[in-house]
């Protein structure tokens, strides 16, 4: 991966940061990942069990492969902290550094290591039992403690606001329900979670809105919500905490891009396309002069032209289901095709990606029902975004492939006025989606939602075994083979498979596995014990938690010297 | 042995009879179960709603204390953390009992001197904890600098161990041993005839039996009035948050009681785990997280320790403490009904005690002879009156109530007042 600037943006200023000891030259104001990409240092962090190299992947924030220490606070998301002048960066959890960690030794012996391996590996001799576990504990754990004290401004009292209709994200989807609550007269708050410049770049989606008051629609850039609390949202800006207590709450958070579930995939140079569209749109960066394109060829169109345009050699769109594997070591050095009935390799620097898959913790906070297919739990909706907790409707692709022809505005109009209903103290007819039986263990999922009561996500059997060396979950390096092993073992219920593996515990929260923990439970379940389902539509995710994001106990507690809108 | 834990999960119905059953496939079910099957009594069925695990087991942080603050219950409790230290040889699975060490962080010179007798107490029974000047306690617990002042603590070599370990290890043993496990089965009737319990109606078959054990803990007081049967216990949530993995930074299990109780302590895997009670929790069953919770722990945790200002919170959770009125558990056969034993009331201590209790009563079960220890913790101590306070959630109020009285270490700890009426769950919380 030869990342390269490619001609200027006016006006800029440079400034230089530090990078472990090094200095690096960056312009101010693009995400200090980018910078380091740009000076070569495409590995910021190391895998939390193997030590595997990881960098800049989703330029969402939400995967944590960009995390490194900066002035003495632990685990910042890079990609998404401005470049100033005098940065100090340090990488966190490798040895000596992450660009040569001798523990990435780890990974050869991942075979050997299946998890919950120490439960029946570390017995003997009894004596040393304590010195396993002093080892285990050096192991683990990435940043250190805040090494700087600035102070935290102590936080206020818990504001709490109250509108009719409450939308989260203002992606397309989320700003037609707006627009929708809005012409149906409802008081309207719109909360995003990210500030102007992590805004979507033209070529990969929507145009995003301005801050402030749209045709009465109050829009708050830069507000993340944690998390669904009994019909109370709570959220977090850079002023601390508040409460959104709403009549009607409409989910338009979109989705993550989904890495492919092949081996190699976690590699340095392995891009979200709306990652690559950012560097290039954004901040004239390319990242890779070879290009190789995975995923569906709509989605992928906007991406290659820029890539073309940039000066890039394009290969593909190739469908996912033809990647084989991701090749390299330290970084992409090529892929593995699926080609007839053969397989080749084609050389690259970067391999793009945009498969998608919903997002869906608030719903799943919610208790709201799901369904899905190969990409994942999507919301299950009626025609009106209606779910099936009352007073919670979905929009865009937090409801999977279907919720490209949704009519989000007319699912606004009806937030609004189940709001307004609610508003005379009972509570408003429901005649959402069916509810699915919450109780999993060993039960047959309901599976009312199949027989074509309105409900739009159908699940698709998922007939395909993904590789046994993939990673299903990145931050804690579960890989598809020791996933099936415990769906052998007996535990294969998705809350029993959870505490075995580690799988959607780590820092992520299963934003980025809980699609391929999905297909690959189910590809097992042919032979699987109980609790396990035969489809990837029928697994039911594990209860969802809050926070959706990860959050400092500074920010909950007051003000952060790194406030929200410079690590958004 | 592996292939076997899955039969033991596989669903199906439950058996026609079975000599024992126990409600409840939780750490006290579990662990009594393979008590049992190691006392010859095979023909045993656990009757679980959700999974194994599920409830407040697989919600906990696994603190293993042998120093409590009275007399009688560090007996047990020493002799419950030799249970814990034992249990990877016992069951052949690494339960990662682990000595981090545990502190009572004290901010009140009162509190100090309270400790003082209580810490004489400890030495007396062979628990070798001390009492730390300030200047100690921040060198022993670095991440308390910049913080409050603090005027003391407590430490003792204490443990933790992995909750979901403890459950494997316990699911692997049983399997082997031809214990059934009814997973994804509720209780839906108790049979009485003249001379007490004779089965149980399930979702899944009714089990005839003479003998039935509520190990449901925060759920145990609907099931025991679905029996007919009357405890003060009351249900209350505690809530924890877990931070992304740091590096070795904590290197106690950390508690405080000033200016509410709180605590916090770094696993194996480098997160931190914490919470700050609510002491006006209401009672009822309530697993549903709340942000009053994060924005509170956030708040008082900034305070105490600064340092843990930039740490990453990356869930949150709650989970249930059934509360009896003296913070005692119930374990034994209730007179009430014939049959009926119980095994809760835990009030937020039965990780640490139900596998050494277990034993006890597995041993009662199978020859009738009741320990000494089990004394204490008899089912039937209570009055028609009395019930687990609203403050019940505030170890410190009984902490304050025992040290303040300079009761001799010896006697009885005293009952509570009785604030509320005795918990009814078709009245739950508010």
């Amino acid at each position: 991966m030869t990342a390269s600037r490619i001609g200027q943006r006016a006006p800029q200023r440079e400034v230089e940061i530090e990078f472990d000891g090094a200095r690096i030259r960056a312009v101010e104001g693009e995400p200090v990942a980018a910078s380091l990409l740009v000076a070569g240092r495409g590995i910021l962090s190391r895998s939390f069990r193997f030590h595997r190299p990881r960098g800049l992947m989703c330029s969402t924030g939400q995967c944590g492969w960009c995390e490194c220490e900066v002035d003495g606070v632990p685990s910042v998301r890079t990609c998404r902290l401005l470049a100033r002048d005098g940065l100090a960066v340090r990488s966190e959890h490798a040895l000596p550094s992450v660009g040569r960690d001798i523990l990435g030794l780890l990974d050869w012996g991942s075979r050997l290591a299946p998890p919950t391996f120490y439960h029946h590996r570390f017995l003997r001799p009894r004596f040393l039992r304590k010195a396993y576990l002093d080892v285990l504990r050096w192991f683990g754990g990435r940043g250190h403690l805040l090494a700087s004290r600035t102070a935290w401004k102590p936080g206020g009292e818990l504001r709490r606001e109250r509108v009719d209709v409450v939308v989260i994200g203002a992606g397309t989807s989320g700003l037609a329900a707006a627009a929708g609550a809005r012409r149906a007269g409802a008081k309207v708050m719109v909360l995003e979670a990210d500030v102007p410049p992590f805004w979507n770049p033209p070529a990969y989606g929507a145009a995003s809105p301005g801050a402030g008051d749209h045709d009465g629609m109050d829009i708050r850039p830069g507000t993340t919500t944690l998390g669904w609390y009994g019909g109370v949202v709570g959220v977090v800006d850079r002023h601390g905490t508040f409460e959104v207590e709403a009549g009607a709450v409409v989910v338009a958070t979109g989705t993550y891009e989904r890495v492919p579930l092949v081996g190699g995939a976690d590699r340095p140079g392995v891009l979200s396309a709306r990652l690559v569209a950012r560097l290039i749109e954004r901040h004239a960066i390319l990242p890779g002069r070879r290009a190789i394109l995975v995923g569906e060829a709509e989605s992928l169109a906007g991406v290659g032209a820029l890539l073309a345009r940039a000066g890039a050699s394009v290969a593909g769109p190739y469908a996912t289901a033809s990647l084989l594997a991701v090749n390299g070591r330290r970084r992409v050095s090529g892929v593995r095709l699926r080609d007839g009935a053969g397989t080749r390799v084609e050389p690259a620097d970067i391999v793009v990606f945009s498969d998608r898959a919903p997002s869906v913790e608030l719903l799943l906070q919610a208790g709201a029902a799901t369904a899905g297919d190969a990409a994942g739990p999507s919301a299950l909706v009626d025609g009106a975004g209606r779910t099936s907790v009352p007073g919670v409707f979905a929009v865009g692709g937090a409801v999977g492939p279907a919720g490209r022809q949704q009519d989000a505005m007319a699912a606004g109009t009806e937030a609004a006025a189940y709001a307004a209903a609610s508003q005379g103290g009972d509570a408003p007819a429901w005649d959402g989606c069916a509810p699915m039986r919450r109780t999993r263990f060993a039960g047959t999922p309901d599976r009312r939602h199949r027989d074509g009561t309105g409900c739009s996500v159908p699940g698709t059997p998922h007939g395909q075994s993904p590789p046994p060396g993939a990673i299903v979950c990145f931050c804690e390096d579960v890989r598809v083979r020791e996933v099936v092993t415990e769906v052998h073992a007996g535990y294969g219920d998705p809350e029993l498979l959870k505490r075995r593996t580690g799988a959607l515990t780590g820092p992520c929260q299963g934003k980025y596995c809980l699609a391929a923990l999905a297909c690959t439970a189910a590809s097992a379940a042919p032979d699987g014990g109980p609790g396990a389902q035969p489809d990837a539509g029928a697994w039911l995710p594990p209860t969802g938690r809050p926070p959706v994001r990860p959050v400092r106990l500074g920010d909950l507690a007051g003000a952060h010297p790194l406030a929200v809108a410079d690590e958004a | 042995m592996v292939a076997r834990v899955r039969d033991l999960l596989q669903p199906g119905p439950a058996p026609s009879k079975a000599d024992v059953v126990i409600v409840g496939a939780g750490i006290t079910g579990l662990a009594l179960a393979r008590e049992l099957a190691g006392r010859g009594i095979r023909d045993v069925a656990i009757i679980e709603r959700r999974y194994p695990g599920s409830g407040a087991t697989g919600r906990n942080v696994a603190r293993i204390r042998a120093m409590q603050l009275t007399d009688e219950l560090t007996r047990v409790a020493i002799a419950c953390q030799a249970k814990y230290d034992r249990m990877a040889d016992d069951l052949r699975f690494n339960v990662l009992f682990y000595r981090l060490g545990y502190a009572w962080v004290l901010y009140q010179q009162a509190e100090v001197e309270r400790m003082r007798p209580i810490v004489e107490m400890h030495h007396a029974l062979g628990v070798h904890s001390r009492v730390l000047s300030p200047e100690d306690t921040l060198r022993r617990l670095p991440v308390l600098r910049g913080g409050e002042p603090v005027a003391g603590a407590v430490l003792h070599d204490d443990a933790i161990v992995h909750h979901d370990a403890v459950v494997w290890a316990h699911l692997e043993h049983l399997a082997a041993s031809g214990v059934r496990l009814v997973a994804g089965a509720t209780v839906t009737g108790i049979e009485r005839g003249d001379d007490g319990v004779t089965g149980v109606q399930t979702t899944a078959g009714a089990i005839s039996t003479r003998l039935v054990v509520n190990a449901t803990d925060g759920w145990s007081s609907e099931l025991n009035q679905l029996a007919g049967v009357r405890t003060p216990n009351r249900p209350f949530r505690r809530e924890v948050l877990v931070t992304a993995p740091l590096r070795r930074s904590v290197d106690a299990a950390i508690t405080f009681y000033q200016p509410v109780e709180g605590w916090f302590n770094q696993t194996l895997r480098g997160e931190i785990v914490m919470g700050v009670v609510d002491p006006a929790e209401l009672a009822g069953v309530d697993q549903q997280s709340s942000f009053e919770f994060l924005r509170r722990t956030a708040a008082v945790m900034t305070r105490k320790a600064p340092a843990l200002a930039g740490v990453t919170v990356i869930r949150q959770w709650a989970g249930m403490y059934d509360v009896s009125p003296d913070h005692l558990p119930l374990v034994g056969p209730t007179r009430q009904i014939e049959g009926w034993w119980q095994a809760n009331g835990w009030s937020g201590r039965g990780m640490l005690l139900a596998p050494y209790l277990a034993e006890l009563l597995a041993a009662r079960i199978a020859t009738g002879i009741a320990h000494p220890y089990l004394a204490q913790f008899d089912p039937d101590r209570f009055d028609e009156t009395s019930s687990a306070a609203d403050t019940s959630g505030d170890y410190y109020a009984r902490y304050k109530q025992e040290t303040t009285e300079s009761r001799p270490a010896s006697q009885p700890a005293p009952e509570p007042e009785p604030a509320q009426p005795p918990y009814n769950p078709d009245h739950p919380r508010p």
